[in-house]
């Protein structure tokens, strides 16, 4: 990553931790809230789809874990709720592992089979165990946050906006960290070269097993977060729209990019509430998201990262890393 | 010009950035056998690719019996009858011997002599005939070879591209193969036949072109034919460059 | 005791025949192509709805609306191909491209259903009205004709497949496609036709489930997950297998809700699931090449 990149990234943080002193609207910090519980979402998915290279479609069983974790913990339970939420990321590496045990050794269409399945079946299994879960109809009136005797809901959601975004960036930051340890190395190198990874003694089933849990765990939390703060857990976070909608913040942020997806979350979530707002529209918004994968998969494989930095080389706006580069390779 | 079968004119190809052929023309006149030798990673599979439309050329054009095919698709041109028989190609692996050659006349111009042609492939090779129900994935290497060769029979060729069909058989195998394209050219079937020994070559065709880098670096006459030293020396003298 | 076994037994072969011809799409695209197609249940949701508007609402009838539904199923699987898989053969990573576009495939179908359908409940008229009574339970007439014409239409498949020169075209466009085309077969039309026809089949059996659930525009997600269950259990590669399995998962099914009732039998499955998987990693019937 580059300097000026790194840059832009921290200066569009320290932004996003300034909206609440100008945005007062406790609409409009619901949207942001919801984008960051997406954003981490969809960036650890890319490290095991993106980085890892790992046919996942079962990520939102995480999330979906972590959901109702939480919503178990703290309104059957009476757990505290901040405690419940970081359950959900426990329980959802459990998932993980779970899953990762027969996903590991699995090749190709199958992975995706199953991953996929996997998270079906959670749904189905939430469905029909309703003494626990709600069944169809969900947990309802799940306890809120608090510190102390500050309660969260009466302040136009200022406190769970800098929660979400506490949470976004330690997830992050745990993200990149992973990405640049020789772990993350080896995980693109068994991406790019499967063989040449082999022969050097790294084990596919190892790396696709650590990379599953590593991903779940940031998921499991915003999951749990998810359910406190909406106060309600529903089997439909499990079903094929979040999923989508999940998947194309990956695609459109750039597959294996960790910011990418994390800046696709911020853009498709207002995009997408914009267009709910509009009358006509609210059913046809899932369409839009979809026509929009298709045409980034068609134009740009990469994301619309890539695309971005390709049409700034093409306008001859070069940076000082790229000029260096021999002219004409591209790669 | 026009008196050729097929005449493949200045066509450059490749696969993706990686330029294979320059500039190389061929021709094969009406009933003519013509070989084509040289070393491996020069070109000889890619033209035949490109001539049977598997491969699309970034310049030049194909002419079949005096159509342009350039740009048809493979099925268009097999209909036509220039037909391609792959280098150790497995076909179907999971079809029979029979039904591989059944569907093999594929085409409405195949289909109406499919009944005469199957008995003539079966009789040219009948170690096929023994193995009628067997599936390909468990034949031999020389047996693939002979059902490769029995498939591209059973399409009507009016014109037979081979590619390296006796490519690891054993020198009997390969005597019988010879045989059986010999026979195959008296029948009336003009080809191109691509191998590695320029003696086979010269025993079965009229005319060789040795391909290098990707264009013809020489044609040579049955006529002027070169002894065997001067061939070992050519073949070698120039692969080594 | 008897009467529920039966009764279970034929809720096992409705369930297992549904599964079937599901399955049985999606192992046919996949043994084509090598393309898993994610909208295979959003084209049965999809002909389902273009049969009750031409049987229901423009009122022509039922046999009007079923040709209609399996038309407009084969039809859109066909674009869907065009549009969604063909720009991308011979991509380094068509596999999970495809997998992407024909979710996004799904995503628009079904969406698009419900712009176009709305959210009420819809229905078709069974084929056939009335009940039957096989040794004893009684069965409606539509649900027997189902477990009639799954193993009719999987037998069909199974002769065009083996014995058709079209059938043999596909096999073979699947087994080796340069040599496909060197004999004369036409690649790209094999394709579209896989898919048409896969596609055929999904709408067929929107058409026959329309009448036993609603008609809403999720219908085909269940029935696809089951699909692709089967299909990990029994492998893509075969239409045998991928048959067999789906009557195996189906009487499981059936037979799990009897023993342990609707609230554990999901649980059962999912655990299920996780077993074979571990132990057998190609699914039960799997080759380790496939």
């Amino acid at each position: 990553m580059t300097r000026t990149r790194i840059a832009a990234i921290l200066v569009a943080f320290a932004l996003l931790a300034l909206v609440p002193l100008v945005v007062t609207d406790s609409y409009v910090r619901h949207l942001f809230i919801i984008a960051f519980i997406y954003a981490v979402v969809a960036s650890n998915w890319d490290l095991s789809l993106g980085y890892t290279g790992l046919f996942n479609f079962g990520h939102l069983t995480f999330f979906g874990v972590g959901v109702y974790t939480a919503a178990i913990l703290a309104e059957t339970v009476e757990l505290s709720p901040w405690a419940a939420i970081l359950c959900g990321g426990i329980t959802a590496a459990l998932a993980a592992l779970l899953i990762s045990a027969p996903v590991a050794r699995l090749k190709g269409i199958y992975v995706v089979l199953v991953t996929f399945a996997f998270s079906q079946l959670a749904m189905q299994v939430v469905l029909s165990q309703s003494d626990i879960t709600g069944g169809a109809e969900g947990i309802v009136r799940i306890p809120y946050l608090q510190v102390g005797d500050y309660r969260f809901i009466r302040d136009y959601n200022l406190a769970y906006y800098y929660t979400a975004f506490a949470m976004l960036c330690v997830s992050t930051v745990f993200l990149l960290a992973v990405v640049a340890s020789p772990f993350g190395k080896s995980l693109r190198a068994l991406r790019d070269n499967p063989d040449y990874a082999a022969s050097r003694g790294i084990s596919v089933a190892r790396q696709r097993i650590m990379s599953l849990v590593l991903s779940a765990v940031f998921t499991g939390i915003a999951g749990g977060f998810y359910a406190i703060y909406l106060r309600v857990a529903s089997p439909e976070v499990f079903g094929f729209g979040t999923l989508s909608l999940a998947l194309s913040m990956v695609l459109i942020g750039g597959v294996g990019t960790i910011i990418g997806p994390v800046l696709a979350a911020l853009f498709l979530t207002f995009l997408t509430e914009a267009m709910a707002g509009i009358r006509g529209l609210e059913d046809a918004r899932f369409i839009v998201v979809a026509l929009a994968m298709i045409l980034v998969l068609r134009l740009a494989p990469g994301g619309s990262i890539e695309m971005l930095s390709r049409l700034r080389l093409g306008a001859g706006f070069r940076s000082r890393r790229e000029t260096t580069d021999t002219a004409g390779n591209r790669s | 010009m026009t008196t050729s079968l097929l005449e493949a004119s200045h066509i450059y190809a490749g696969y993706g950035e990686v330029p294979v052929l320059r500039d190389i023309t061929v021709h094969v006149g009406a009933g003519e056998a013509v070989g084509m030798f040289g070393p491996n990673g020069h070109g000889k599979t890619t033209l035949l690719r490109t001539i049977s439309g598997l491969l699309r050329p970034s310049n030049g054009t194909v002419h079949f019996d005096g159509d342009d095919v350039t740009i048809a698709k493979p099925s268009d041109i097999v209909g036509r009858g220039l037909v391609h028989a792959q280098q150790g190609n497995m076909l179907f692996g999971d079809m029979g011997v029979a039904e591989t050659l059944e569907l093999a006349a594929f085409k409405p111009r195949a289909r109406a002599g499919a009944k005469a042609a199957l008995e003539r492939v079966y009789a040219l090779f009948p170690r096929l005939a023994e193995r009628r129900k067997q599936l390909a994935r468990t034949l031999s290497g020389g047996e693939r070879q002979m059902l490769s060769i029995g498939c591209a029979l059973m399409c009507a060729p009016r014109l037979l591209l081979l590619d390296e069909p006796t490519l690891g058989l054993s020198p009997r195998l390969k005597e019988e193969l010879a045989v059986a394209i010999g026979e195959i050219h008296e029948s009336g079937i003009p080809l191109i036949l691509v191998e590695q020994d320029v003696e086979f070559l010269l025993s079965l065709t009229d005319r060789l072109y040795l391909v290098e880098h990707g264009e013809v670096a020489r044609e040579i006459d049955q006529a002027s034919a070169p002894d065997h030293q001067e061939i070992m020396d050519m073949y070698f003298g120039t692969a080594a460059t | 005791m008897t009467e529920t076994l039966i009764a279970t037994i034929v809720s096992g072969l409705l369930l297992g025949s549904l599964y079937a011809l599901m399955a049985s799409g999606l192992s046919l695209v996949w043994t084509t192509l090598g393309v898993f197609n994610f909208a295979h249940g959003a084209l049965m949701t999809f002909g389902a709805f273009v049969a009750w508007t031409v049987a229901e609402a423009w009122g022509l009838g039922l046999l009007a609306g079923a040709v209609a539904g399996v038309g407009a199923a084969a039809l859109a699987g066909v674009l869907i191909e065009l549009l969604l898989v063909r720009p991308f053969y011979g991509h380094r990573n068509m596999l999970l491209i495809t997998v992407m576009t024909t979710l996004a495939a799904m995503i628009i179908l079904q969406n698009g259903a419900q712009v176009i359908w709305g959210a009420r409940l819809k229905q078709l008229p069974p084929i056939v009205e009335g009940n039957v009574s096989i040794f004893g339970a009684v069965v409606s007439a539509h649900e027997a004709l189902i477990i009639v014409i799954a193993p009719l239409v999987l037998l069909l498949l199974w002769w065009f497949a083996s014995t058709t020169r079209t059938g043999r075209s596909l096999r073979a466009v699947g087994q080796n496609q340069d040599s496909a085309a060197l004999i004369g077969i036409d690649v790209p039309r094999a394709f579209s036709l896989a898919f048409g026809l896969s596609a055929a089949l999904a709408g067929l059996t929107g058409v026959l489930l329309g009448s036993i659930r609603f008609i809403t525009p999720s219908l085909g997600a269940e029935p696809l997950v089951k699909a692709m269950i089967v299909v990990i259990f029994g492998g893509l590669g075969s239409l045998g297998a991928s048959a067999g399995a789906a009557f195996v998962i189906g009487m499981l099914e059936a037979f799990l809700v009897l023993w342990l009732g609707l609230y554990w039998t999901p649980s059962i499955l999912f655990l299920l699931l996780i077993l074979v998987l571990v132990f057998r990693p190609n699914g039960l019937f799997g080759r380790a090449n496939a």
